[in-house]
């Protein structure tokens, strides 16, 4: 807080630089788990093991993205695992219908979980920003309703005997990157594209940092808000088909804790939970972060254990570094 | 008590309750040469101020002369990098704010420190909880130490058990350097302590300020309001750039000296009322009996704004006004009344509708409800008018920065780049930004909340200077203040609101202090006391 002097102060670096070079930092540490992975274990860098990596990022990519636009509001989508397991097994249950060829038995399929999806993210959106809720309880409302529902319309069962091609689309690779890895990224290009290039992003970030003085330019907060929850619903109907395709089942306990996985690759990829700072590329990053280490720790032989106490260490650790990240760049 | 923790080494086997020993100079605190850089900005390049015990000192300066960090040295949050500094006549060397208050310098911010959701009393007493049984809080006493602290200010009417949240921002102020006092200081700094209160309300805290100083305290005071430097102060320093120009008992000052000792330049003439009137008869706006939701008077406002006129609305804080804006401009709902503009007659629902009627609103509060501090002064000067910026939702860079750089340049915006976070800015340049933002969308109707609230009187007699022009260009401007000499520098007519309804109409020639004040404190039949 100090005074600027009335003489122009001297042209600071452009927030877009700001923005490359917070997200570089997280890129080098990524990068150098990469490298310790590869020095201290023998078949990290192999092609089968790269893409078991893209596959694994997938899902926590997806939902990482669709989050990123609620947290950028100043939001939280507690959800998103719970609606996962629901919109599978509507998708799941539209597939098995009787009397489908397999290219309409998929895309109604698909339609149907990407629409469950949004009718819940446009719910979570309608009700947190009509009555002024925080997102936190409203989302957490939301993760019992949807476990619920799944287990309801399947009656607790498992959904299973997809048509093979599928499930073939789950598994195919392209040079050794799984075709669903592909998707994911597209949807990467595609937010990064919407938050950074258009005025409906600039809106968001506008939301995030200052309410109300986005309200006072005359524009529409409440439409926004909703946007930004109903992106991140079909995210997940998205992500829910994907899962789907690589497990050849739909089971309507499927995705439980998702929602904080996905929750810790925004944080670590930098984007402030208060809202108005961060990228959908540190999400992409972020989410790298928490596969590479989770393979790299199995490979290295740790249990599956320490590799959870690990991960939850890396999220405080990156919130800390980006702490004084921040202190540097004011 | 302020000398014993500053020699706690020496002393360290002496009584507690020591008490400082007045110096025979009655030197309470003395600055010499103190510096100060930030990184590549030099905040402070040398200055020099003595406080004498009882005194009411003036600090003024633009914004950016370094008296924040001046006052964050005193306090310790600042560390200086060269200069002495020694209280009651030994070294003073505060590592933070709580040795700072333990030495006896107490600072009021410009910022409130207040915790909203807790009650007055929690406020007021916080930093010493009386405890009971070692750890209970002891609530009786609380309020009872509270009760006392507040009445010492003349606050008798604020309940010690009420929410922070639920009092006005001047009895706010109050309470704050009610907090303030509540440990026994030698040194207190008030910053900006009047920027929210009305005339009224200021003269009860420079009635409390002097009683202070008759009990020896030395009072700083750094204020833009050079009248209450001239009406309450003992002796004035100016700085300038870093560096304290000069000071002078008030016996050799003047308004105009001051001004010039800050600015380096003239600027009386901006800040005089003999400006010509660009005002028509052509009606731009009638608003007819609008009555806020929360306004207990059912007659509401009724108005008329004419073309290139400047329309000032006075009155105390609690009076109406901000939400007499808020209904018009569609912020907050009008329980009844009507707007007349281009054919409509019902008040506007949403701010959208009236934006879309050419009328622009500077708020209040800029950091809150204008800007969006962190985000590039180019994104925020496209704000409200995002289609000049892009096409088909898509934003262009290199159109957000010219019309940034073309608004800037219109109202001389001092900043780095368009790019540049609002953060980075001086107050007047702030608001200039929101100004630029609402001018984006060429606006018939500019409505202006406070328009140079926490602005330093260079960048306040440039914001007359553009406000002049919006007039002269034929828009209408609605200004509110709550600075009497602001309305009769700008306008030319004054409404005057008391108890949401307005009590009175001056023209020019009438316009006086006296008459402003007299049609403020009309309160009629239902009327209430002014502050609640």
């Amino acid at each position: 807080m100090i005074e600027t002097p009335t003489t122009p102060p001297p042209a600071s670096r452009s927030p877009m630089v700001k923005n490359i070079i917070r997200e570089s930092g997280i890129a080098i540490a990524l990068l150098l788990l990469v490298l310790v992975f590869s020095l201290t274990t023998e078949h990290f860098l192999t092609t089968a093991n790269v893409t078991n990596i893209l596959t694994q990022v997938t899902i926590n990519l997806i939902l990482g993205v669709g989050i990123t636009f609620v947290i950028l509001i100043g939001g939280i989508d507690l959800s998103v695992g719970s609606v996962l397991a629901l919109c599978a097994v509507v998708g799941g249950t539209v597939m098995n219908l009787p009397g489908l060829g397999v290219i309409e038995a998929v895309t109604f399929a698909t339609l149907a979980s990407v629409a469950v999806g949004i009718a819940c993210g446009m719910l979570n959106g309608l009700i947190s920003a009509y009555w002024g809720l925080p997102s936190f309880i409203v989302t957490l409302g939301m993760l019992n309703i949807a476990r619920g529902a799944a287990l309801t319309v399947t009656d607790a069962r498992t959904i299973y005997s997809f048509p093979p091609a599928f499930n073939a689309f789950g598994s195919q690779t392209f040079f050794g990157v799984p075709l669903v890895f592909l998707v994911a990224l597209l949807l990467v290009l595609v937010s990064w594209f919407v938050l950074t290039r258009t005025v409906f992003g600039r809106i968001l970030y506008g939301i995030g940092n200052n309410e109300e003085a986005v309200r006072l330019a005359g524009h529409p907060v409440f439409w926004y808000k909703v946007a930004a929850f109903t992106i991140a619903g079909a995210a997940v109907g998205v992500g829910a088909m994907i899962y789907v395709a690589r497990l050849n089942i739909a089971s309507p306990i499927i995705g439980v804790g998702f929602e904080l996985n996905a929750i810790a690759a925004v944080i670590i990829g930098g984007t402030s939970l208060n809202g108005g700072r961060g990228s959908v590329l540190g999400t992409l990053l972020g989410a790298f972060i928490i596969g590479v280490l989770a393979n790299g720790l199995v490979l290295l032989g740790l249990s599956d254990f320490m590799r959870q106490m690990i991960t939850g260490g890396v999220i405080i650790l990156a919130v800390i570094v980006d702490k004084y990240r921040e202190r540097l760049s004011t | 008590m302020s000398d014993r923790h500053l020699v706690k080494e020496s002393e360290a086997g002496m009584p507690e309750t020591i008490a400082s020993v007045p110096s025979p100079s009655g030197s309470a605190l003395k600055l010499t040469q103190i510096k100060k850089r930030f990184g590549g900005i030099i905040a402070l390049d040398g200055v020099d101020l003595a406080l004498e015990r009882g005194e009411i000192h003036g600090l003024v300066g633009e914004n950016g002369a370094g008296k924040s960090t001046l006052i964050k040295t005193l306090c310790g949050i600042v560390h200086r990098d060269s200069g002495t500094m020694t209280l009651g006549g030994q070294p003073y060397e505060p590592s933070g704010p709580r040795e700072a208050k333990r030495a006896g310098v107490q600072v009021v911010h410009q910022e409130f420190n207040l915790m909203p959701h807790l009650t007055v009393a929690e406020n007021v007493c916080f930093e010493h909880l009386p405890r009971q049984w070692g750890v209970f809080l002891d609530r009786d006493e609380m309020n009872a130490r509270a009760r006392k602290a507040l009445d010492a200010v003349g606050l008798s009417e604020v309940p010690v058990t009420a929410n922070v949240q639920s009092l006005g921002i001047a009895l706010r102020q109050l309470v704050e350097i009610a907090r303030a006092l509540m440990s026994d200081s030698s040194i207190l700094v008030l910053d900006e302590p009047t920027a929210t209160l009305t005339s009224h309300e200021a003269q009860r805290l420079f009635q409390l300020v002097h009683e202070l100083a008759d009990k020896g305290v030395a009072v700083l005071l750094v204020t833009h309001h050079l009248n209450e430097i001239m009406d309450h102060c003992d002796r004035i320093t100016v700085m300038r750039n870093g560096v304290s120009v000069e000071t002078m008992p008030i016996a050799e000052a003047s308004t105009e000296r001051l001004i010039q000792s800050m600015v380096g330049r003239r600027l009386a003439g901006e800040l005089a009322s003999d400006h010509p009137s660009f005002a028509t008869d052509k009606v731009m706006l009638s608003v007819r009996g609008l009555v806020h939701t929360s306004s207990k008077n059912s007659k509401g406002v009724s108005l008329d704004l004419h073309k290139g006129e400047i329309l000032g609305i006075g009155g105390l804080v609690g009076a109406g006004r901000t939400e007499f804006l808020r209904a018009l401009f569609g912020i907050e709902s009008a329980s009844s009344g009507s707007i007349l503009r281009n054919g409509r007659t019902t008040p506007y629902s949403k701010p959208s509708e009236a934006i879309k009627d050419g009328i622009a609103f500077v708020t209040e509060d800029r950091k809150d409800e204008g800007l969006i501090l962190r985000m590039p002064i180019a994104a925020n000067i496209c704000l409200a008018d995002m289609r000049k910026v892009s096409s088909r939702g898509l934003l262009s860079r290199s159109r957000e920065t010219s019309l940034a750089k073309k608004l800037g340049a219109k109202l001389a915006l001092k900043y780095g780049g368009p790019q540049d976070a609002v953060s980075t800015l001086s107050g007047g340049n702030q608001q200039k930004v929101v100004l630029a933002k609402w001018l984006s969308r060429d606006p018939k109707i500019l409505i202006l909340d406070e328009p140079t609230r926490g602005v330093d009187v260079g960048a306040k007699a440039e914001i007359y200077a553009l406000l002049r022009d919006f007039a002269a260009e034929g828009r209408g401007l609605i200004v509110v203040s709550s600075e009497i000499n602001e309305l009769m520098a700008l306008c030319d007519r004054i409404l005057v609101m008391a108890n949401h309804r307005i009590t009175g109409e001056l023209k020019r020639p009438e316009f006086s202090e006296e008459n402003i004040l007299r049609l403020a404190y009309q309160f009629g039949d239902d009327s209430q006391t002014g502050v609640h």
